[in-house]
């Protein structure tokens, strides 16, 4: 039995020490969340005492099994949209995608029209 | 003729560029403060920074019609400058006020209370911000105003000013 | 003391040399002589004369400390290194924005020295146009934004300087990108009066070039500079983040090569005169709004400037004024062009493929757009907000950059006013089993599966084999070097754009001292700490062993401790391995006993990406350098 205890103490103290590193997921969050009180930059880039809140509260969330969306809505819910850089796909939102598309329809079609289809 | 057209096209597209953004100058608001205004006020537990043993939770199960939430803590320097506007919501309109003791030492906390007064009905520790994360809250100080179903109807960020402390007035009226 | 009202004064004197010249020019034009020809170009290079000196004198009143100037007290201090005092002088709004009156004045007066060869007209007209340009900002500095302003009392002391601006690269950052996106007042100018006395042809276009290429140069370099010192000073271990203020230079860079292939499409072909003279107007508007989205406040940014809505009002205004005017005056005379724009371009011809990739650079140019004003716009019209980060531009940006890539590589090979396709398809082609070829034996070597990654290689190694081989297919004779070498830039910068993304690997961790992280087969030990004081700050160094493959590297990132204000920072260490860096930066935690933070990045590639800046940039030097030998290239 003790050595049962030995062992297993062994191993977990193993695995807290490795997870003193942010893995993969923790560090993709980190970086597409914006810290609020800097300009412009994600919690994952700033030192201010606001991202480090953040992070440990998504690095709990993370540990209980939330999915990304869940995270990312728990803090759009409380601070908008603005704090996720990548931006969700809304209404709102929407214009961001059919503006280029747009364009790209009307640069086809202007392209097609001033092409002279010339055999050589 | 056509390209005549198309260049008024652009000129009125230009227009309407220049004015949204003079219009976004004057206005900038870049940070939204407003997301949890009309949003159920998120669960969160506070233990009292008086008497480890007492806890309660929010939304508070209030009889009155609103109550107040402030968050601040003894080395912020505006939540000495809004101090004075709390004690006068303490005792002239006699609303509840939950405080919110953020990452700040219970002992400073204590003193900066006994030394400007308590205007809280109830003070709770929020040691590592958590709390306040939850209530979406980035700093301090920031004020909400719950009603009694427990919905966030204000919600203000930095130092209640006169301006502030009327418009608060006036919704709890 | 003195220097501060001399300063002043000679603003104000170079104000009236700009009003004299404007009024010498209109009496002329009025009188039809050009008996006042002689004397207003005199009047305007005074006038540059008057602005340089002014702007000297503020240089020297931040070397001198001299605080009874209002912005040397804000943004200077008796401890600044030297350099940074100097550099101090376009640290802030005031002085940047007489750096930016200094350019455009220095372009007028270039202009005045080089333009000999141009009609008298045409050559005045432009220089009546930039005066009035660099009037419209003589009076907005010394109305809204004086550097001269005074302070009393005088104060001992001054306000201190950012931290984050003492830096040597960040220092030198600003005076290119003026010089080159404030240097397309010029070609904006040469249009106008272009259009105004009816000389708007191909001819137009050949001396045109010149005034697009050395502004272009400069912004390129500019650019550069601004992503490397991101890299090396910012510590998040990227060089590109599409912030809103990177991506205000972006624009008119984008506006601006779009406009170098479309005058040259101008000077061969004889059409596009249109799109010529929209991208021109383009590409400076372009350069005022990034100019006003970097100071007005707008923004949220890293970089974001001093922000007063006030003056992001001003420039607003004068925006408008000189968009409006152009765009009258474009109306106007547009008519009388006899120009071609209504033919059409012959299929897989030379021009046709520079048309297409001239129509995929407005796509990028709309998108970037797009991702940076849409944020305003949505808090404007609906009170929500949205962010707009790297994922959306890098989404839909990369399949078209993967066209472009391969479109730049065939147009050289075609020939112009002909459908010339036929005749290259079998060295195309060859070209294309080459690059597969390549990018196959690099996704084996490195061992990546990944069709974006397969097709960003491949594209890039088509465009660069096809430049390899073009002096081959001309026998070396007539070679357009600046063309080649930029586009090789361009390939080289994708490709390595393309191996950095997918090889480059970080790691975030609390570290203490003794302890070690790993990462994939790097290992990582907190070894040691020491402390220096600098000038005007405290570090503390932090001291890493990095060891791979056997090979063990001591890297030294460290926290700064700023005085005034009072500021901390976090400063990089960076060490190159061939084409890679290794790079690590500190946390600075307000609790040192969980460990501190460390993130250390291994960028693959890095290197190859300032190569490929490096060459675009040399090849717009070059076309200063080469004869105009581009006829039949």
């Amino acid at each position: 039995m003790k050595n049962w205890i030995c062992i297993i103490t062994f191993i977990s103290l193993i695995y807290f020490q490795s997870t003193s590193a942010s893995t993969n997921r923790e560090l993709e969050i980190y970086k597409n969340i914006r810290c609020l009180v800097c300009q412009g930059q994600s919690i994952h880039d700033s030192n201010s005492d606001f991202a480090k809140d953040l992070k440990q509260i998504i690095k709990n969330k993370i540990d209980a099994n939330e999915s990304n969306e869940i995270i990312y809505q728990y803090l759009a819910d409380r601070y908008g949209d603005w704090i996720l850089f990548n931006p969700p796909i809304k209404k709102t939102t929407l214009l961001l995608w059919l503006i280029p598309f747009s364009v790209l329809i009307i640069i086809a079609f202007a392209l097609y029209k001033k092409t002279i289809f010339k055999r050589e | 003729m056509k390209t005549k057209i198309n260049i008024l096209i652009l000129i009125l597209l230009f227009s309407i560029f220049i004015y949204v953004f003079y219009y976004a100058l004057s206005s900038n608001t870049k940070n939204n403060p407003q997301v949890m205004v009309n949003k159920k006020l998120p669960n969160i537990e506070l233990t009292s920074l008086f008497d480890q043993e007492k806890k309660i939770s929010l939304p508070a199960k209030s009889k009155d019609l609103f109550y107040i939430i402030n968050i601040w803590a003894s080395w912020c320097v505006p939540c000495r400058d809004e101090h004075s506007f709390l004690m006068r919501l303490k005792d002239e309109q006699k609303i509840q006020i939950y405080g919110i003791n953020y990452k700040d030492s219970s002992s400073n906390a204590i003193l900066f209370l006994k030394n400007l007064g308590n205007p809280f009905y109830f003070v709770g520790l929020d040691v590592d911000g958590k709390n306040s994360i939850e209530l979406g809250a980035y700093g301090v100080p920031e004020t909400y105003i719950v009603n009694s179903s427990g919905i966030i109807i204000f919600k203000h960020v930095g130092p209640i000013n006169e301006n502030i402390y009327q418009k608060i007035i006036e919704i709890i009226k | 003391m003195i220097s501060s009202s001399l300063g002043g004064v000679s603003l104000i004197i170079a104000s009236a040399l700009t009003v004299w010249t404007l009024f010498l020019f209109c009496q002329s034009w009025l009188s039809k002589t050009n008996l006042y020809f002689k004397n207003y170009i005199f009047f305007f290079r005074a006038s540059f004369v008057f602005i340089l000196l002014s702007f000297v004198l503020l240089v020297l009143s931040f070397i001198n400390s001299d605080f009874s100037i209002l912005s040397v007290y804000e943004n200077s201090h008796t401890d600044k290194p030297f350099f940074y005092k100097i550099s101090g002088t376009w640290g802030n709004h005031e002085g940047s924005m007489l750096l930016f009156i200094l350019v455009i004045s220095l372009y007028g007066f270039l202009f005045s020295l080089f333009s000999n060869h141009i009609e008298f007209k045409l050559r005045s007209t432009t220089i009546f146009f930039q005066s009035l340009i660099q009037l419209i900002f003589l009076f907005f500095l010394i109305f809204t934004s004086n550097p001269f302003e005074k302070i009393i009392p005088i104060p001992n002391q001054g306000l201190g300087l950012n931290p984050i601006l003492q830096d040597p690269l960040l220092a030198i950052h600003p005076p290119f990108l003026y010089l080159g996106y404030v240097g397309f007042s010029l070609v904006f100018s040469f249009l106008l009066a272009g259009l105004i006395v009816n000389q708007y042809d191909e001819n137009w276009a050949v001396t045109a070039k010149r005034w697009v290429f050395l502004p272009w140069t400069f912004l390129t370099l500019g650019i550069g500079l601004g992503s490397f010192w991101a890299y090396y000073e910012l510590g998040w271990g990227g060089y590109w983040f599409w912030d809103p203020v990177e991506n205000a230079s972006l624009m008119p860079w984008i506006a601006a090569t779009a406009l170098i292939h479309s005058i040259l499409v101008m000077q061969q072909s004889k059409k596009l005169f249109n799109w010529t003279a929209i991208l021109t107007i383009l590409t400076f508007v372009l350069s005022l709004f990034g100019t006003f989205l970097v100071r007005s406040g707008i923004l949220n940014s890293v970089h974001a400037f001093a922000n007063d809505p006030r003056r992001g009002l001003f420039i607003l205004l004068i925006i408008s004024l000189i968009t409006f005017i152009a765009l009258i005056i474009y109306i106007l005379k547009s008519s009388h062009q006899k120009n071609n724009d209504s033919s059409g371009f012959i299929i897989f011809s030379r021009e046709f493929s520079i048309l297409i990739n001239n129509y995929l650079l407005i796509f990028a140019l709309t998108v970037v757009i797009i991702g940076t004003t849409y944020p305003i716009l949505l808090s404007v019209f609906t009170g929500d907000s949205v962010s707009v980060g790297p994922k959306y531009y890098n989404t839909i940006l990369a399949p078209f950059i993967f066209i472009f890539l391969i479109l730049m590589a065939m147009g050289p090979y075609l020939k112009w006013s002909k459908n010339s396709l036929s005749s290259v398809k079998y060295k195309l082609l060859s070209f294309l089993l080459v690059s597969i070829f390549l990018s196959g034996v690099a996704s084996v070597i490195l061992q990546k599966e990944n069709t974006i990654f397969w097709l960003g290689l491949m594209c890039s190694f088509y465009l660069i084999v096809s430049l390899v081989y073009e002096p081959f297919y001309l026998q070396f004779k007539n070679l357009n070097y600046a063309r080649l070498v930029s586009h090789a830039g361009f390939g080289v910068l994708m490709l390595s754009i393309t191996l950095n993304y997918f090889f480059s690997k970080e790691l975030s961790s609390k570290i203490v001292l003794g302890q070690s992280v790993l990462l994939e087969d790097t290992k990582i030990t907190f070894i040691e700490s020491s402390s220096k004081k600098g000038k005007n700050f405290d570090e503390l160094f932090g001291h890493y062993e990095i060891e791979k493959n056997n090979v063990k590297t001591v890297l030294k990132p460290s926290i700064r401790k700023y005085n005034q204000p009072q500021q901390f920072t976090s400063e990089t260490s960076i060490q190159s391995q061939g084409l890679n860096d290794i790079y690590i930066a500190m946390d600075y935690s307000s609790d040192p006993s969980t460990g501190i933070g460390i993130r250390f990045y291994y960028n693959y590639c890095i290197r190859l990406i300032w190569l490929g800046f490096v060459l675009i940039t040399v090849g717009g030097l070059l076309s200063f350098l080469q004869r105009r030998n581009e006829n039949k290239n």
